[in-house]
């Protein structure tokens, strides 16, 4: 993908600007990820009204409303259900979901396994900040270990979805992951999952500054991006084993790519098959 | 002072001059194990019977930056210090620190080790001053090896972790280096195991042996052909400044929400927060374009904005 950026990239174009300043937190990661997004849908060349973001409920689902699409601000859990009924009903829209982890992975869990195992073209943005951040700061299923959230006051001891493992397990065909501090390659993972066939499934990790920094103690808003980067190893070099239930210990980059038959695909084969005998 | 007297006492006076001391620069980020492995490598050579000098430099250590150690030994050292271009050894525990140390390399006979880790660091790794030669950080390893004879770049991390001993990264990195060194290998191994707590003795040991064995059995061709790493992410989009293109910086203040990201990330640091807790550029002719800013602004507030000069050539 090197054919890119035929003119500058003003981000001004593909944000509803009369509704800036967004409602983020100051340092809030997704607002870098709403970049790195819009970034990647400008360099595929990816026209607006061709652009459908689907959302969820969440600070997360939040950041589909300022992009300048067709947007589809959906239920708590669900907007990978309203982005399959979408995709089926108009294959010509390039669909994007954003998530958060407890959006995705809680509430939703039952609704990615599915997607993924189903391999709809669709490309599901998961941020996730490992908390409930819109909700006040409640754990969540990738909340790292001994982190403390309100409802984990003495530090949590659930284990930890390793998201980029469920959703290969069940069937995406194109799996990645990384940090909003590496933005250009965050931008250029997403461009490639858009560009790839099938279910898509990009883990990003974020930042939530206000609920979930301050009571961990993690530093203000630059310390917590800086902290993305130490734990983290690119996938870049190397076939290393990560440990499961380690966030903090991930791979970033490319973590997974088939070509498994695309569900619109497999659908129109199905009946075509059907109906000539 | 008594160290020039046991120089001349152990030493014939003119084979000091001549033997210079062996340099070695151990660098990486913090929390990887630089200080253990200058440590290990100076009491050895103490060992041995060398005169040895230490010095190090570990700043953001805890927070994942930058380490460096300057070991050298011989039969007299002087300076705690290498100067640029004299280390015969660099020891690279991260491949952006690695490639921003290049420089302390000796020219041609100098050997570089590195693990093809990379906890890349947002503005430690590339020169991003008008007109700096470009591209830099971008190579990879291939590149590297083929500019330096004497290079070996290894996945120590993935070595040690599918030993199981992903902590062992260093140790693995070490045994790379004693390939480098002639020292016997026992007393490598008997340094390390003092170093070392002891219910971890074995398997750094295990992890001593695989870095050297990968060392020995090393084949630069076969490393070359097989390698499929892409090359080295930062952060920053490079402005090409040698083809003659001006940066101007566009900050939206009704946006700034005085987080303090942009500022506390500038490498050049020319932005400042103002009195309404609004990030303003504060010295426009230090701002390379480099980007950072506006990559990492969470509301969107900073747009820079590049122009080229089409008629400079
Ligand atoms: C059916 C339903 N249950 C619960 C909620 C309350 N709720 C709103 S957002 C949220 C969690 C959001 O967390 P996440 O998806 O991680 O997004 P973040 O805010 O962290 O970006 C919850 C539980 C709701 N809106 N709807
Ligand atoms: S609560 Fe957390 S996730 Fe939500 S906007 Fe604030 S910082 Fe971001
Ligand atoms: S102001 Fe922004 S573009 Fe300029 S040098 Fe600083 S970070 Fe780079
Ligand atoms: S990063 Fe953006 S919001 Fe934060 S201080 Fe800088 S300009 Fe303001
Ligand atoms: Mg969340």
């Amino acid at each position: 993908m090197s054919d890119v950026a035929q003119s500058e990239f003003n981000i001004r174009k593909y944000i509803r600007e009369d509704l800036f300043p967004h409602f983020m937190c100051p340092g809030c990661g997704h607002g870098i990820a709403l970049r790195a997004l819009l970034n990647a849908v400008h360099n595929l060349g990816i026209d607006k009204n061709r652009l459908a973001i689907v959302s969820g409920i969440g600070c997360s689902g939040r950041v589909g409303a300022y992009i300048d699409a067709n947007t589809f601000h959906t239920t708590h859990g669900r907007p990978l259900a309203f982005a399959t009924g979408l995709k089926l009903a108009r294959p010509d829209l390039e669909v994007i979901v954003i998530t958060g982890d407890g959006d995705c992975l809680a509430i939703g869990g039952n609704h990615l396994i599915h997607a993924c195992r189903r391999n709809l073209n669709i490309t599901c943005l998961m941020l996730n900040n490992e908390v409930y951040g819109m909700t006040g700061g409640q754990v969540s299923p990738t909340t790292s270990t001994d982190r403390f959230t309100t409802t984990t006051q003495s530090g949590n001891y659930e284990p930890v979805f390793d998201a980029c493992k469920l959703a290969e397990g069940a069937g995406a065909a194109f799996v990645g992951r990384e940090m909003t501090l590496q933005t250009p390659a965050l931008r250029d993972l997403i461009m490639e999952a858009i560009a790839h066939e099938g279910f898509s499934f990009v883990e990003v990790l974020s930042d939530c500054t206000e609920v979930f920094g301050r009571k961990n103690d993690m530093g203000d808003s630059m310390e917590m991006v800086l902290a993305q980067k130490s734990g983290f190893r690119s996938n870049s070099y190397g076939t290393a084993v990560d440990e499961p239930f380690k966030p903090r210990g991930m791979k970033t980059g490319v973590l997974h790519r088939s070509e498994r038959l695309e569900y619109a695909a497999a659908y129109q084969q199905h009946h075509a098959e059907k109906s000539s005998t | 002072m008594t160290e020039r007297e046991t120089l001349k006492a152990d030493v014939p006076a003119e084979s000091l001059v001549h033997q210079r001391p062996t340099n070695v620069l151990v660098v990486g980020v913090g929390g990887q194990g630089v200080i253990m492995i200058s440590k290990v490598l100076a009491s050895l050579s103490k060992e041995l019977g060398h005169q040895v000098k230490q010095s190090e430099v570990h700043g953001m250590a805890k927070r994942g930056g930058a380490v460096f150690s300057h070991v050298r030994f011989g039969p007299a050292v002087f300076s705690p210090t290498i100067p640029e271009g004299e280390a015969d050894i660099l020891v690279a525990l991260e491949w952006a620190e690695g490639l921003r140390w290049l420089p302390h390399l000796k020219q041609d006979s100098g050997t570089f080790i590195a693990d093809t880790q990379q906890i890349v660091p947002p503005f430690a790794c590339r020169n991003r001053s008008r007109g700096a030669d470009l591209g830099y950080p971008r190579e990879t390893v291939p590149d590297v090896m083929e500019k330096i004879a004497n290079s070996f770049a290894l996945d120590a991390v993935g070595i040690a972790t599918e030993m199981g001993v992903a902590k062992a990264a260093n140790t693995v990195l070490l045994g790379t280096l004693s390939a480098a060194l002639d020292f016997p290998v026992e007393a490598w191994k008997s340094v390390i195991s003092e170093f070392v707590p002891p219910k971890t003795i074995e398997a750094n040991i295990r992890a001593f042996d695989a870095g050297r064995d990968w060392a020995l059995s090393f084949d630069r061709q076969t490393h070359l052909k097989d390698w499929t790493g892409r090359t080295v992410r930062s952060p920053a989009e490079v402005v090409d400044s040698a083809a003659g293109i001006t940066s101007t910086l566009e900050i939206t203040e009704e946006w700034c929400k005085g987080c303090d990201i942009c500022i506390k990330f500038c490498p050049e640091r020319c932005l400042a927060m103002d009195a309404r807790q609004i990030a303003i550029l504060v010295d426009p002719d230090r701002c390379t374009g480099c980007r950072i800013c506006e990559w990492l602004c969470p509301d969107l507030a900073i747009t820079v904005h590049t122009q080229t000069n089409t008629d400079s050539a």
